[in-house]
């Protein structure tokens, strides 16, 4: 399946070469932007499958990536957004999930510039970002399993309960997660209600997709 | 506040005053019995009083001492009225009998600066707070009070009013009802009245300083004496020529010499001396309104302007900032240290009289603002080897990012295309037939191949080394997003549970932040190195201007307070470049406690105004409390 992608990055060369990679996968680079001026224009003109989006780009060298990719959610809540950044910070990762609370919102990813290069990044990242599921780069699950103390706080989950959770963590819908582990959805379901309530998560109508990013987070980074 | 009013109105109560008393010594002069005090005494005492009471209200306008020894003056003359024989003279002496004492109680109770004791001797510092010292200022602020009250309302009512009830030898016109022993029960309360004036000077005295007690000294030698002197010639009783006469003329002479004694302790060399004593003693000063007060109640001028130079070098300003010029009817005396202009006094042209103190207070006044300009100097030289550290750092980790990082990924580029390649090749190998190097190729492909995949791994380990250290170096999530989250970052990677907790915190100038963040960053690793704790708690806090970091550990404590581990050794110089404080406290057993406290206020450079612009999106949903104390603050400025 040949994805339309916007590209959003102030380096020229690691543009260039990023095309590369994802043209030689087949797809299809709708927009190039090298500022979030620019990029904010791209979407709407374009409407992509997917934005891979540098964090920090002028004008101010900060989270102008971020700021247009949230701006970018909340315009075209369809679109996937991949962010892409030197360093990866949980707070980031929080403001770009929060941003999205519908049901139908495209994928997230969020992954270290280098990856680009690994041999799984367009068929694994892009692909899962694309296909409105989560691609959260290593670094920020291994703060997870950094710390005994840590890892207690997932302590009352069965590992039937932990692979559901695992599995929410990569975006997946509970049909989907009931496809991948071969059990209806209605089982998925009362998994998802246990994991809820095991961490602490009061249920609050009309708030499942937010309970769902919380639970998500807790299980990415201890701090949620 | 010039000095040209009160010193128009002495002239006037001085001449007025001396022509008052030649009347009433020429009406009254016939009638004088030969035992009551005679013209020439009686003149002198009120001329004296006159005298002194102009000369110290010329020299120290702003000091009432002189306005009440001018009173005491005329209530004295006014006084000698009741020895008049005519009914009428008499009847009106009657009504003025204590005038002056009326006068004298505050006149005693003021001296030597002409204010009463405060309440709080902090914000006055005059000579009187400071003879206050060991006392209990509420307490001695409102017995001085009490008194003043009591004085006026004795020498003012209860005396006049006696008057309709008081016999006397030549006739009281005013005469209503005649009350036996009236007399002597007024007299028993001035009486009482003294006694308790005169403990409180004595309790003064007891309790001054030695610079203090040398003012003092002269009215309080003349005063006892005076008082043993009557006392004891009322003891005697007034038969006995041989002690009558003598004790009289020592009773007359310290009657005599009271003027010039307050006028010695009002003058100024003698409380110039013990005023720059004093400003010696309290220096250093914290502010620079402290200082101001200091030396105006050193000089005796309260309206006295210390110049500062002006930040931007040209000029001076005043205490609050404003520019500082010179009114009409004021002198400017420069503060010079060294050849180099310090600052600048804006005072009482009068003062230039008084030499001596000026020029020691000048002396002590530029010793201290070219001390407070040192300082001031160094906190800035050290911030400045500071933010140049953290701006080298800052330089470090970009130019790890941007040139090595950015090398690596350019790198992999090459390699994956490469890569690619090769796949390619493979597969067109396979449909191209070329019959004989198929075999060769495909197994040197997938040499090849291996060992680009084998150079990608390498790459990428380099890479995540790369950025641990550049990490490391500077953070740059810091500047990116501010303090929380990059202590939020800082604790996701720690093998501990850290427990942060910061609402409502503003957004800071960024040295302030990195300071912030080394602190809870190096307190951490000392928990991780040394506490073998199970939990840590970060608390941040902004109160007026002030930041508070509280890092806690529920580990095994006992650190040493003052080291804290060479890093917090460290970091406590870069705390106090920023006029901050670090503490450690820490109890075997009990954990430990490392709390710094950082003014924030004083805005560093001109950059930290862009970048709280620039994070104005907020932090989410549990950062809500920075966004809007960050709007807040802004909305302050």
């Amino acid at each position: 399946m040949a994805l339309r992608i916007v590209l959003a990055d102030d380096d020229p060369v690691y543009l260039l070469g990023l095309m590369a990679i994802l043209e030689g996968e087949g797809h299809e680079i709708a927009a190039r932007a090298r500022d979030a001026r620019e990029l904010r224009a791209a979407v709407p003109d374009t409407l992509p499958d997917l934005a891979v989006i540098d964090i920090r780009m002028p004008p101010t060298h900060r989270l102008d990536g971020l700021d247009a990719a949230l701006d970018i959610r909340r315009s075209h809540p369809a679109v996937g957004i991949l962010l892409l950044s030197k360093y990866v910070e949980p707070t980031h990762l929080r403001r770009l999930l929060e941003a999205g609370a519908d049901p139908g919102t495209g994928g997230v990813g969020y992954q270290l510039k280098g990856r680009v290069t690994g041999a799984d990044f367009v068929t694994d990242v892009v692909h899962r970002v694309a296909a409105g599921r989560y691609a959260i780069d290593e670094d920020i699950q291994r703060a997870l399993y950094s710390s005994p103390r840590k890892r207690a706080r997932l302590d009352g989950l069965t590992d039937q309960h932990r692979k559901v959770l695992h599995l929410m963590a990569e975006g997946l819908s509970n049909s989907a997660i009931a496809a991948k582990l071969s059990v209806n959805t209605k089982t998925v379901e009362g998994y998802v209600n246990i994991i809820f309530a095991q961490l602490g998560l009061p249920s609050d109508a009309g708030k499942e997709y937010d309970r769902r990013v919380r639970a998500v987070l807790m299980y990415l980074d201890s701090d949620g | 506040m010039g000095g040209a009013r009160p010193r128009r109105s002495a002239v006037v109560l001085a001449v007025a005053g001396a022509a008052f008393g030649v009347f009433v010594l020429v009406l009254v002069a016939p009638d004088r019995h030969p035992d009551s005090t005679s013209t020439l005494f009686s003149g002198a005492v009120g001329g004296l009083y006159l005298g002194a009471g102009l000369l110290a209200r010329w020299r120290r306008p702003d000091n009432a001492v002189g306005l009440l020894m001018l009173l005491v003056g005329i209530g004295w003359f006014a006084e000698d009225l009741q020895i008049s024989t005519d009914p009428a003279v008499h009847t009106v002496g009657l009504f003025l009998r204590s005038a002056s004492s009326g006068f004298l109680i505050p006149l005693l109770l003021v001296f030597p600066d002409g204010r009463l004791r405060r309440t709080r001797p902090q914000e006055g510092a005059g000579a009187a707070a400071v003879m206050d010292r060991r006392t209990r200022p509420v307490a001695a602020a409102l017995v001085d009070r009490t008194l003043v009250v009591a004085g006026c309302v004795v020498a003012f009512l209860l005396v006049p009013v006696s008057v309709f009830f008081h016999a006397s030898v030549t006739p009281n016109l005013l005469l209503l009802h005649p009350v036996p022993d009236l007399h002597e029960a007024v007299e028993a309360v001035q009486f009482v009245m003294s006694g308790a004036v005169v403990a409180v000077l004595g309790w003064r005295w007891a309790t001054a300083t030695p610079p203090a007690r040398r003012v003092l000294a002269p009215l309080l030698v003349v005063g006892v004496v005076g008082a043993l002197a009557s006392g004891l010639d009322g003891a005697l009783g007034s038969a006995r020529e041989w002690s009558h006469t003598p004790l009289l003329t020592v009773a007359h002479l310290t009657v005599l010499l009271l003027p010039p004694a307050f006028l010695a302790g009002v003058w100024r060399v003698r409380l110039g001396r013990t005023a720059v004593a004093e400003l010696l003693r309290g220096m250093p000063l914290a502010s620079r309104a402290e200082l101001r007060e200091a030396l105006a109640v050193a000089l005796g001028d309260r309206s006295l302007q210390v110049g500062f130079p002006a930040p931007d070098g040209d000029g001076y300003v005043d205490t609050g900032g404003r520019t500082l010029s010179v009114p009409p009817g004021r002198q400017a005396t420069d503060l010079v240290r060294d050849g180099r202009r310090v600052g600048v006094l804006v005072h009482d042209p009068a003062l230039r009289e008084d030499r001596y103190v000026l020029e020691a207070v000048v002396s002590a006044a530029a010793l201290e603002l070219d001390n407070q300009a040192l300082v001031a100097e160094l906190r800035a030289s050290r911030r400045r080897v500071i933010e140049a550290g953290d701006e080298q750092r800052r330089e470090v980790e970009r130019a790890l990012h941007d040139g090595a990082q950015q090398k690596f990924i350019n790198l992999g580029f090459q390699l994956r295309l490469a890569r690619r390649r090769l796949d390619g090749h493979a597969v067109g190998g396979v449909g191209g037939g070329a019959v004989g190097g198929t075999a060769d190729g495909a197994v040197g492909g997938a040499e090849l191949a291996g060992m680009l995949d084998d150079a990608l791994a390498t790459l990428e380990q380099g890479h995540a080394e790369l950025r641990v250290a550049a990490r490391g170096i500077h953070p740059v999530v810091l500047s990116e997003a501010g303090l929380v989250p990059a202590l939020r970052s800082l604790a996701s990677d720690l093998p501990l549970p850290v427990d942060l907790h910061a609402t409502g915190l503003p957004p800071l100038p960024e040295p302030i932040e990195l300071t912030a963040y080394y602190v809870v960053k190096e307190a951490i690793s000392n928990v991780l190195k040394h506490a073998d704790a199970e939990t840590v708690r970060v608390d941040l806090r902004h109160d007026e201007g002030l930041l508070r970091i509280d890092v806690t550990d529920d580990g095994v404590g006992g650190a040493d307070p003052a080291g804290g581990g060479t890093g917090l050794l460290g970091l406590r110089h870069r705390v106090s470049a920023y006029d901050g404080r670090l503490v450690v406290r820490s109890e075997p057993g009990a954990g430990s406690v490392v709390s710094v406290t950082l003014p924030t206020g004083t805005v560093i450079g001109g950059e930290a105004e862009a970048g709280e612009a620039v994070r104005e999106g907020g932090e989410g949903r549990e950062e809500e409390g920075v966004g809007r104390g960050g709007a807040a603050y802004r909305a302050g400025r």
